[in-house]
């Protein structure tokens, strides 16, 4: 029949019987429709705790991070957990829309776009705790090497707080620029469906003046592949660049060669897991069930699930080489997070991490959207544990027993987290309401390749050409 | 015409953000943090003391570690005696040693005693004042030179205040050199 050829194995993407108009109807609806009463009791939510974040972050500067409950041997706790955890949600929508990219999955096209918007939201949380966390926060642009008046003092290249600056800023600008490139087609789109003149000349600035012709077309397909294939190294470098944090020192716990893989690992873990949690909502809340399907989120589990068992073969790796390494530094540490005061975070930690995304092996979890909502939320606070024990455990209890000590957070801590929790959603949902968060364009070029009513009509031609 | 307004506007931004700075008074600065100091810095001005000075007078007769007190009385017969008694603890005066001393010297007396020792300074060769004797006409001891040193004599003011013990006693050693020479 057709000369397209197609694994019939293949599952619809695309259910529904849609057509273009159809794809261009239900991505533009969220955007063109008013938010209803819900939206704006979970945006007022949002926005409080945003709001009760900044007073928070106002009063550690202020005040002084003496306001927190790290101490003299913690000096690190739950800024620098929240930082990498935040980052590591972040890491997921990158490899969404570039690794997945560069592996020509069809499915990402749907979740990419918001995953993108997940990513760069979070790095905006993420980025304010290395910020926020230094006692002059004020003095933060000395990071950069900047020409000076003191002689031309530069920073030191050695330390990984400020490969972290280079890494996040980096990653930062180049998913803002992929994210935005990504969304040209489709806010021209908005832009030509606008009925006000307000949101016409907003979407008209926002789409650049995109007007879809063939050798647009041709270069917005190489940058598309051009940054995904930079994005892949730098995914991978980034969160590297932050487990080098760890990975550099010389605490026990901390010093080992293979935190660069096992955090990446956990941050696509749990990236795909915040990922998940949205998109369920999102799917039923913008009425997107007919693009982020079952199968979506049945990939994104598996994907939870693959990682989950690397992040559960770092932990087991991590055991042994401590009993192989005789030294035994390194072994009371592994002893304290299983045994120590904070035995409880360890095992929380291991049982959310490492048992709870196996039930993905069983099809009927891993297709119910219900236990993927709970798995994928409860992986979130796992690798918030893995971060906290990586850094408390390992800090609290090291060489020198004479500086032993405990960690407890003050509601200052919390209230930070909470504030970027709130500033997080307060994003996304604006987000929601304002951009097309499924990317329209790339659907419809799959449309007929992997649309319900297109697969049914290939079938049936195939059908009939055998007999 | 665009790049002519770029430049304008960032002269206009240079000019606006640098004339704030007045001459006649210290700059602004960005958080001074550690740029005034908590502790009593000498010779600053303070609240904690009576004459808001932060330097205090020692208390009478005590003596610190490395100071000898100077026994012989600001009194003529003081400087008899130290003229008759007085004689100088360096036991060897070394080339170092004089000229060291030829530098204080320099430094404290040339402007009167002129470089020579012989009473005609710069002050007095441009007649600022008078009075100002050369060594050869005065009978001095090592012992005179350091107590007028350290009291002052008439006109002469005391520079104990300016040169330690040591220094003295090496300023005496060149005046005596510079009187052998007259």
């Amino acid at each position: 029949m057709s000369s397209h050829y197609e694994a019939p194995i293949r599952k619809p993407l695309v259910l529904g019987d849609k057509s273009y108009h159809d794809v261009t109807v239900d991505v533009a609806r969220p955007v063109e429709g008013r938010a209803n009463k819900q939206w704006w009791i979970v945006f007022s939510i949002a926005l409080v705790a945003f709001l009760w974040g900044v007073g928070c972050v106002a009063y550690t500067v202020s005040t002084g991070i003496g306001t927190w409950g790290s101490n003299k041997t913690v000096g690190w706790a739950w800024d620098i957990t929240n930082f990498v955890w935040w980052v590591g949600i972040g890491h997921a929508g990158t490899l969404i829309s570039a690794v997945l990219l560069l592996f020509r999955q069809k499915w990402r096209m749907a979740i990419n776009r918001s995953a993108e918007a997940m990513t760069i939201f979070s790095v905006c949380q993420a980025g304010m705790f290395p910020v926020f966390h230094m006692g002059r926060p004020w003095l933060a642009f000395w990071v950069l090497p900047m020409p000076n008046q003191f002689g031309s003092l530069w920073v030191n290249f050695n330390s990984p707080l400020l490969w972290d600056v280079f890494a996040i800023s980096t990653y930062l600008s180049v998913s803002l620029v992929f994210w935005w490139t990504g969304l040209l087609p489709d806010f021209a789109m908005l832009r030509d469906r606008a009925i006000s003149p307000f949101t016409k000349r907003v979407y008209s600035i926002l789409s650049f003046g995109w007007s879809g012709r063939a050798k647009d077309w041709q270069r917005f397909e190489e940058v598309s592949l051009v940054l995904a294939g930079l994005a892949t190294p730098l995914v991978l470098s980034v969160h590297t660049i932050v487990s080098f944090d760890f990975a550099t020192s010389v605490i026990p716990g901390w010093h080992t060669t293979i935190l660069p893989p096992y955090f990446v690992a956990g941050a696509i873990f749990s990236g795909f897991a915040m990922v998940n949690t949205l998109l369920i909502i999102m799917r039923k809340v913008s009425g997107l069930e007919d693009y982020i399907t079952i199968q979506h989120i049945e990939l994104m589990n598996i994907i939870v699930m693959i990682t989950g068992s690397i992040v559960g073969v770092a932990y087991i790796t991590e055991l042994v080489i401590a009993w192989y390494s005789g030294v035994e530094y390194e072994q009371y540490a592994f002893l304290n997070r299983a045994t120590g005061p904070y035995w409880w975070s360890y095992w929380l930690m291991m049982t959310c991490n490492v048992i709870s995304p196996q039930v993905m092996w069983f099809k009927k979890i891993r297709t119910s959207i219900m236990a993927s909502f709970i798995i994928s939320l409860v992986v979130n606070v796992g690798m918030w544990f893995e971060r906290f024990v990586i850094i408390v455990t390992s800090l609290h209890r090291d060489y020198l027993p004479s500086s032993w000590t405990m960690f407890s957070p003050t509601f200052v801590d919390a209230g930070f987290y909470i504030g970027t929790i709130g500033f997080f959603f307060v994003l996304f949902l604006l987000y929601a309401r304002s951009f097309p968060v499924i990317a329209q364009a790339e659907v419809k070029t799959i449309l007929k390749s992997s649309g319900d009513n297109f697969k049914r009509a290939r079938e049936n031609g195939n059908h009939s050409h055998n007999h | 015409m665009k790049t002519l307004y770029k430049f304008v506007a960032l002269a206009g931004v240079s000019a606006l953000t640098t004339s704030c700075f007045n001459k006649e008074n210290p700059n602004y600065q960005l958080f001074p943090n550690m740029y005034e100091s908590v502790a009593y810095e000498t010779y600053s001005e303070s609240k904690a003391f009576p004459n808001g000075k932060e330097g205090q007078l020692p208390a009478k007769g005590s003596i610190p570690r490395g100071f000898e007190p100077y026994e012989y009385e600001n009194t003529p017969e003081g400087l008899a005696a130290a003229k008759a008694n007085l004689n100088s603890p360096l036991t060897e005066v070394t080339p170092e040693d004089l000229e060291e001393g030829k530098k204080l010297f320099g430094i404290y007396c040339a402007i009167c005693h002129g470089d020579s020792g012989d009473g005609k300074g710069n002050l007095v060769k441009k007649e600022k004042f008078l009075g100002v004797p050369s060594y050869l006409d005065r009978e001095i001891t090592p012992g005179s030179v350091f107590h007028v040193i350290t009291y002052g004599m008439n006109s002469m003011g005391s520079h104990k205040n300016q040169l330690t013990q040591h220094e003295r006693w090496l300023v005496t050693e060149y005046v005596m050199k510079l009187k052998s020479e007259l």
